[in-house]
């Protein structure tokens, strides 16, 4: 086992350095730069100061001697400069990637708290109303966009209903560790996070749902019914156990994607995060921050696919990693 | 997604009748104004500028929306921000040394007050003595004098630099190289006193002299190169406008207290609390009584008017939208605009197409009139200097035809296009910027305009370009672009010179041409610090615009603001006149909310 892990970190370097180059030089790639937003916004600047400043953020390199210094900066965990926002990138990340997480992590709890009992109910009573009911639930979730969605949530739970902050990720006015700052920090996330809970949560109920059809007719389970054991043991011991394999699989992924962030609801609530951030940076050029980005979530991914298989491994006995 | 989706309806809703009967055909009948159904018109000179309440002021704290849909940046300093959200918080806490009148020129009626030598290049500025930052130290001469040692650096991370006046202070190039470590055309008289001497003598000091001092005492410990990312201007920022900064959230809101030792007296609000808000949810914010005051997105302008609870008011921006031809090229070794792209050099062929394109239309149909056709290359938001007698280009087919058989582009193959006048194949590529929902139909409407005079144009690489391509393209002269639709935001420096001198890189048309030389040379000269001089040669210099065309005006803009009915004397002008915003005060403690 630790020598599977040891050799799976192995590998991530040379993936790793493949991944650098090639976001290196796609970012280099796309046209402009972090200066050209000046020309729209400031027309007092003459060509001469553009060049010096192009020139200072070492834009004019060769492309390898940027790579370099990049890269030298990187292994030192240095993540550069970011022009837009005129402050270090690690500086940045550390405001914006607390955030994120708090949001997709109450995401991911409330799409858990939602789904799982859904699933079960659905996969136990297949076929009753209930089931028709989520499952059609589902379906309408999957196919409803997050823009429109989360707009409508706060509209009526925002708005209309006045019961959740319509934007940001705290009061300003509550004073710093204090108890009412937390308080307020749960309040704010909360109506994001439910939108975006609420339309995530087809996936883990069919894959719950269709596990537990599976396996109610496995051998294992009709021995055991033969053998007397009570239906809500049958359920709760054997079926369920058995049903959750791949959504525990699954949790390694889940958990890369904590840091990603979502466009929509960041847009829509107003609130700060990784989502945002990486999209304007590469609309404004901003390679310092879109590099970062590419980089940590390509690591935050080969990482989560190591959890996954550990994971996978540590439930299911079946499978054996050597 | 800027928009609510209904709205994208609506907006392709309105393409669809754009094609079928703008430019299309001359037996629609909207050209008698009575189609009067799909067509919702505002007029911006409507618009009230200051907001109507009658009651008494009463000790309250101001809600302000910053309208994005990004949290704001951060730089909270005004030699190193960038982004327009930025600028949104600056102004409550600082401000500039000078007030200045409806043209943007500097008076005596601000923290300091000026005097000019006689021959006009030298500035003497007397900073008043009340004048305090919000740490209670007084505000001095070498407070402003940093401010210029600090963007003069070679350390330097900002932009203002470039600034044509900033590089004509006496001594500034030699400082900026690093040969003097002060710069010789900058004098500290005494604490309150400095003096400024440019090689120059220049009209434009009086709108474009930098009058933002930086706090020294607060700021000499951070090495320059370190300014713009240190605390002391993202998280604790000092100025000595109205308000203090009390609180930040970095990327969503910010807290200001009322400044009791402001120098113009004491603020009528207690406090001001400023949140970032998503176009989307402006309008609901706003009929809740949320955020008191809001810039507001005009495109929503038809669907929010007539909410009981707050007032419009507005006025036309410092800005204009172009379609620009490309007649040549920037020549980066001579630092010199040359015009050899014999495409376009036919005046009469560029008449032609600025008479061809219907903007009325595009105003009424796609901005409901919050955008309107531009008749000069200076918009009315230059009172002195945007000459109200010019006529612009309005929507003449006929004679867009007529000006194109005169110029000898006749259709002689059949198909229905004309070809140039050697006969060959004549095809313009068009390049068009994208983003919003706007966009598209814009060009798609452009195009079709020009087609119904025979033109064949084509959008470059068959797609609207990305911002940052878009520019990359213009910039550098790419070859596949003839034409082009952008916009500038002017500034207050009427000046443009930077837009279209014969050695500046933003002159993207790449046209050259004598007259205009001399026309803009004496714009900016000694003699033009008479103001009717200066108004005498703009005034020809907007005529000859319009004559050659080297660019097309197309569109005026507006700037609306949303604001409850308990706030009182907040008016449209209050950016650039931010000191005005010691005399907002609200009428009661809670806002208006909508039934």
């Amino acid at each position: 086992m630790l020598k599977f892990i040891l050799r799976r970190i192995m590998m991530m370097i040379p993936q790793l350095f493949i991944l650098s180059v090639l976001v290196f030089l796609l970012a280099k790639a796309m046209p402009g730069d972090a200066l050209t937003g000046q020309l729209a916004s400031n027309p007092k600047i003459d060509a001469q100061t553009l060049e010096e400043m192009k020139e200072k953020l070492g834009l004019n390199d060769p492309v390898h001697v940027q790579y370099a210094r990049w890269m030298k900066n990187l292994l030192q965990g240095d993540l550069g400069i970011s022009y837009i926002h005129k402050q270090p990138v690690n500086d940045l990340l550390a405001g914006r990637m607390w955030n994120t997480i708090l949001l997709s992590a109450a995401i991911l709890i409330l799409t858990y708290m939602i789904a799982i009992p859904l699933g079960i109910v659905s996969g136990r009573w297949t076929d009753s109303w209930a089931d028709k009911l989520i499952v059609g639930y589902s379906y309408v979730s999957f196919a409803t966009p997050l823009f429109i969605f989360a707009l409508i949530m706060l509209f009526i739970f925002g708005f209309k209903l006045g019961w959740f902050p319509t934007g940001g990720s705290v009061d300003i006015q509550v004073e710093k560790g204090t108890f009412a700052y937390y308080l307020s920090k749960l309040n704010h996330l909360l109506l994001p996070a439910l939108s975006g809970a609420l339309i995530n949560t087809v996936g883990t109920i069919q894959y719950l749902r269709s596990e537990i059809i599976d396996t109610k007719v496995k051998d294992f389970v009709k021995t055991a019914r033969a053998k007397g054991v009570p239906e809500s043991s049958i359920y709760w011991r054997h079926i369920l156990r058995n049903s959750f394999l791949p959504i525990a699989a699954f949790l390694g992924y889940e958990i890369t994607g904590l840091i990603g962030g979502s466009i929509f609801l960041e847009s829509i609530f107003s609130y700060p995060g990784i989502g945002q951030l990486f999209l304007q940076s590469i609309l404004q050029r901003d390679y310092s921050v879109v590099t970062a980005l590419v980089m940590i979530s390509g690591l935050a991914t080969l990482i989560g696919t190591l959890l996954s298989d550990i994971i996978l491994s540590a439930v299911d006995p079946r499978i054996r990693i050597e | 997604m800027r928009k609510t989706w209904h709205w994208r309806f609506f907006v392709v809703f309105a393409v669809f009748l754009l094609g079928l009967t703008a430019c299309s055909s001359s037996t629609s009948n909207d050209k008698d104004g009575k189609d009067t159904k799909t067509t919702q018109k505002e007029d911006i000179s409507k618009f009230p500028m200051t907001v109507k309440n009658d009651g008494k002021i009463v000790d309250g704290v101001l809600n302000y929306g910053l309208v994005s849909d990004t949290p704001f940046e951060g730089t909270l300093n005004y030699a190193f921000y960038e982004g327009d959200p930025d600028f949104k918080i600056l102004q409550f806490f600082d401000e500039p040394l000078f007030h200045f009148n409806e043209d943007y020129e500097i008076t005596n009626d601000g923290a300091a007050t000026y005097e000019l030598s006689d021959d006009k290049k030298t500035m003497t500025i007397k900073i008043k003595d009340n004048v305090k930052w919000h740490d209670g130290e007084p505000v001095k001469a070498e407070d402003l004098e940093y401010a210029y040692l600090v963007i003069g650096h070679k350390d330097y991370t900002g932009v203002r630099y470039g600034d044509a006046l900033m590089q004509d202070i006496v001594g500034m190039e030699e400082y900026h190289s690093g040969k003097a470590d002060k710069i010789s055309g900058i004098k500290v008289i005494d604490d309150k006193t400095l003096t400024i001497t440019w090689k120059h003598a220049n009209p434009s000091v009086l709108t474009g002299i930098w009058a933002y001092p930086l706090p020294k005492h607060y700021l000499k410990d951070v090495p320059i190169k370190d300014l713009a990312k240190s605390d002391k201007i993202r998280k604790h920022p000092i100025g000595f406008g109205p308000f203090k900064v009390k609180k930040i959230v970095p990327g969503e809101s910010v807290e200001f207290v009322r400044n009791d030792d402001y120098w113009a007296g004491k603020p009528n609000l207690k406090g001001v609390i400023l949140k970032v808000v998503s176009p989307q949810v402006v309008l609901q914010a706003l009929k809740k009584g949320e955020i008191d005051v809001a810039e507001f997105p005009t495109d929503q302008y038809v669907s929010a008017k007539g909410t009981k609870n707050i007032q419009f008011v507005g006025k036309i921006d410092l800005s204009y939208s172009y379609i620009g031809f490309k007649l040549g090229r920037w020549d980066a070794e001579k630092q010199e605009n040359v015009m050899d792209n014999p495409k376009f050099q036919n005046k009469k062929l560029r008449q032609a197409m600025a008479y061809a394109i219907n903007n009325k239309e595009v105003g009424d149909r796609l901005y409901h009139g919050l955008r309107f056709p531009a008749t000069t290359l200076i918009p009315p938001s230059f009172p002195s200097y945007h000459d109200k007698n010019a006529k612009g280009y309005t929507y003449d087919p006929e004679k867009a035809k007529k000006l194109l058989d005169e110029a000898g582009y006749k259709d002689v193959d059949g198909d229905g296009f004309r070809e140039d006048p050697n006969g060959k194949k004549f095809v313009i590529n068009f390049l068009a910027m994208s983003g919003g929902d706007i966009a598209e139909p814009l060009a798609k409407f452009y195009m079709q305009c020009w087609k119904d005079v025979g033109l064949n144009v084509q959008l470059v690489d068959g797609r609207l370009a990305e911002f940052n391509s878009f520019y990359d393209m213009v910039q550098n002269d790419d070859p596949k672009v003839d034409v082009f639709a952008a916009a500038w935001g002017t500034g207050t420096d009427v000046d443009p010179y930077g837009l279209y001198g014969r050695n500046v890189m933003f002159n993207f048309s790449r046209w050259v041409n004598v007259k205009n030389d001399e026309l803009l040379e004496k714009g900016h000269s000694e003699q033009a610090f008479d103001k009717e001089y200066r108004k005498k040669i703009y005034n020809e210099w907007q005529a000859l615009m319009n004559e050659e065309v080297p660019v097309i005006p197309t569109l005026y803009r507006s700037i609306i603001y949303a604001v409850n009915n308990r706030v009182k004397n907040y008016s449209a002008d209050i950016d650039p006149f931010i000191w005005k915003w010691k005399d907002v005060g609200v009428t009661s403690e809670k806002p208006e909310v909508a039934q």
